[in-house]
């Protein structure tokens, strides 16, 4: 389905999708507050460029080393190249040690590899430890955003949810009762666990460690209780130096929430005694975006959120119009790098505002790169009958000034004159659920003559 | 070939040219801000609070007036054996601190634009203590305060920890609606007593 149909199933409750719109703005509003708080955050966002850039130019040599310093650590580093390999290690993983129920904290990379369903045909169970995680785990659905996974459920279906598999009481969506009794069952959960399973937010070249962040602390209940811990990281996940972190640290949580820092930062580095830890290192299409030199910027993403919340076509559409692990401004320039044909309306279901590379902490230039993948795949895919033979004629108008000046003269009249049942008839889309504007009575043109001829 | 080969075969054949890597000039960032002041606000932006206290001894005082209700205790500080009602060496499994009510440890690192304190292995016990506690308590000594993550990384890089966590704030979720509730999956309430 292309994202447009999408978003129009998304669209029919209007009340939902303001609620949508305005809890994002919010948070991209709370980020604002809080960078401005921070003297050179423009300088900030340039080293994290940088760093990123230079990082992808020398990206196998650190990876080298990376692996070497972690497996000084006594850490246990795996490679591989498509999904199916990296579910496969997990698999093995586990089943060594007969881990039968695993404990699993945010990762877009096990969602994107479609981990659960792989380890649950083999009857291990796979718990999603972030609350939003959870909820949407339990309603059966993927996330819809990465950073705030349930943002698309209301308080009243968590409840819900709940009571039906948590067994909790109605409570009218209080999210203080919910939360506290998610606490509870992931509680269980923990202290139960064979294995931990955790993204990466960084892995860090010249110590081999990896650093986890998150707000509810579950990344660090799992993976310090259960007596095996799996840190799934994509080869982007790569900085070449601990001392980098203090860029990326500083510019993530405010990007992504407006808070200062995550409630926890934790910095794996060797395994505790009797305990194990792997490392899983994928590829899976991001060697291929790397060697397109108009796209590989994308790699420097460090999953903020910050071009999802600022999109005025993601809060208004919703994340899971976009069908792809990653939604949003940032998943749509990854994503038809995987997929062109599936993904091919993604670049499209944007105003090219630039508001997204204008909030990215890792400075992509999102904005410009939607763009280049609208060439490529107006080239490359099939597009409709009626969009190509109106841009065709739009051409063709817009290189005739004479003719334009005509139609242009036409239009305005028209939309001063003719009743908005004609306007807003159904053949023109701009009319739905909208008024156009009243035609002026001069082009631009014809008011710039004027002046001149004044001056 | 290897999966390990092929990938970084692939790596090697499509990167760009070379970049420069960037220098981090701490200059840029200097805003002057006093450091205590800055800490302690921002301790509370994440929603912790901050204490002054005197000494060890004031500090468990202090923490015993607050939480008059803990049953299950244990502090890290030197000289605050009364104030501990478990013996950690006792401890076969860290699954057993699910009671812990109090945990107070030591730090020696904090930072004042985000209100986050640096626990490292060495001062902890066990890994899990701090985010398996219902209450954490971290003791700071004022000069220990830098200013930004720079300077924190600065003084980390000559430090061999096998783990160690930046902690601001209790634990905290906003996943049902956008709505703050404090205290996820990890401590309920933190206290920093700087000293």
């Amino acid at each position: 389905m292309s994202h447009s149909k999408a978003a129009t199933i998304f669209n029919k409750d209007e009340n939902k999708v303001n609620w949508h719109d305005k809890a994002l703005w919010f948070v991209r509003h709370k980020r604002d507050k809080s960078v401005h708080t921070v003297k050179g955050w423009e300088e900030l966002r340039n080293l994290g460029h940088g760093i990123k850039a230079h990082t992808l130019s020398n990206l196998d040599n650190y990876l080298i080393q990376f692996e070497e310093n972690a497996k000084k650590n006594g850490v246990q580093v795996h490679w591989a190249v498509d999904g199916e390999e990296h579910n496969k290690i997990v698999h093995q993983i586990l089943k060594a040690h007969q881990a039968k129920k695993v404990v699993k904290s945010k990762s877009m990379l096990t969602e994107e590899c479609h981990l659960n369903p792989y380890l649950e045909a083999d009857g291990i169970e796979v718990i999603d430890s972030d609350l939003g995680e959870r909820i949407v785990q339990l309603a059966k659905e993927p996330p819809s955003h990465i950073v705030l996974p349930a943002i698309h459920k209301t308080k009243e279906e968590v409840d819900a949810l709940f009571q039906e598999h948590l067994g909790t009481k109605p409570c009218n969506g209080d999210p203080q009762y919910l939360t506290g009794e998610a606490r509870k069952h992931l509680r269980e959960k923990f202290i139960q666990a064979d294995a931990a399973i955790t993204g990466v937010n960084f892995a860090i070249a010249d110590t081999g460690g990896i650093v986890v962040c998150t707000n509810e602390g579950n990344a660090d209940m799992g993976a310090h209780l259960a007596p095996v811990h799996i840190a799934c990281m994509g080869v982007e996940k790569l900085i070449p130096k601990q001392t980098h972190l203090g860029v990326f640290l500083r510019l993530l949580a405010r990007s992504a929430t407006g808070q200062h820092i995550t409630t926890y930062s934790s910095h794996f580095k060797k395994p505790l005694k009797g305990s194990e830890m792997h490392i899983v290192i994928v590829d899976n299409g991001r060697t291929e975006q790397l060697s397109r030199p108009d796209f590989r910027a994308s790699l420097h993403c460090i999953r903020c959120g910050a071009c999802m919340n600022t999109c005025p076509i993601y809060r208004r559409s919703g994340g899971h119009s976009y069908d792809a692990t990653i939604p949003g401004p940032i998943g749509s320039i990854l994503s038809p790098g995987k997929d062109l044909k599936k993904h091919s309306s993604l670049p499209f279901a944007s105003t090219l505002c630039g508001s997204c590379s204008d909030v990215c902490p890792v400075k992509i230039d999102i904005h410009s790169q939607l763009y280049k993948w609208r060439q490529l795949i107006t080239k490359e895919t099939p597009q409709p009958i009626i969009k190509k033979t109106s841009m065709k004629m739009m051409g063709n108008l817009f290189s005739k000034p004479l003719q334009f000046e005509k139609v242009g003269k036409v239009a305005r009249w028209s939309l001063r004159n003719l009743p908005k049942g004609v306007i807003n008839s159904k053949p023109n889309v701009w009319g739905k659920e909208r008024d156009l504007p009243l035609g002026p009575t001069e082009s631009f043109d014809e008011w710039y003559k004027k002046r001149k001829k004044n001056e | 070939m290897s999966s390990r080969d092929h990938i970084l075969s692939r790596i090697k054949a499509h990167k760009p040219e070379f970049i420069e890597e960037p220098v981090i000039t701490l200059e840029l960032f200097m805003d002057w801000k006093h450091v205590k002041t800055e800490f302690t606000m921002k301790v509370e932006i994440a929603g912790g609070q901050v204490f002054e206290a005197t000494s060890n001894q004031n500090v468990t005082e202090q923490v015993s007036a607050m939480f008059p209700e803990s049953k299950v205790n244990f502090s890290t500080l030197k000289g605050t054996d009364g104030f501990n009602t478990i013996n950690l060496d006792a401890i076969n499994k860290p699954h057993d601190l699910e009671d812990l009510d109090i945990l107070i440890l030591e730090s020696g690192l904090g930072v004042a634009e985000n209100g986050a304190v640096w626990i490292k292995d060495s001062q902890l016990p066990m890994r899990v203590l701090p985010f398996i506690t219902k209450h954490l308590v971290v003791v700071l000594r004022k000069d220990a305060i830098v200013t930004f993550m720079h300077q924190a990384y600065r003084k980390l890089s000559c430090d061999q920890t096998d783990f160690g966590v930046f902690i601001s704030g209790p634990s905290k979720t906003a996943d049902i609606e956008q709505s703050l509730v404090i205290g996820a999956h990890g401590a309920l309430s933190m206290s920093v007593f700087l000293v």
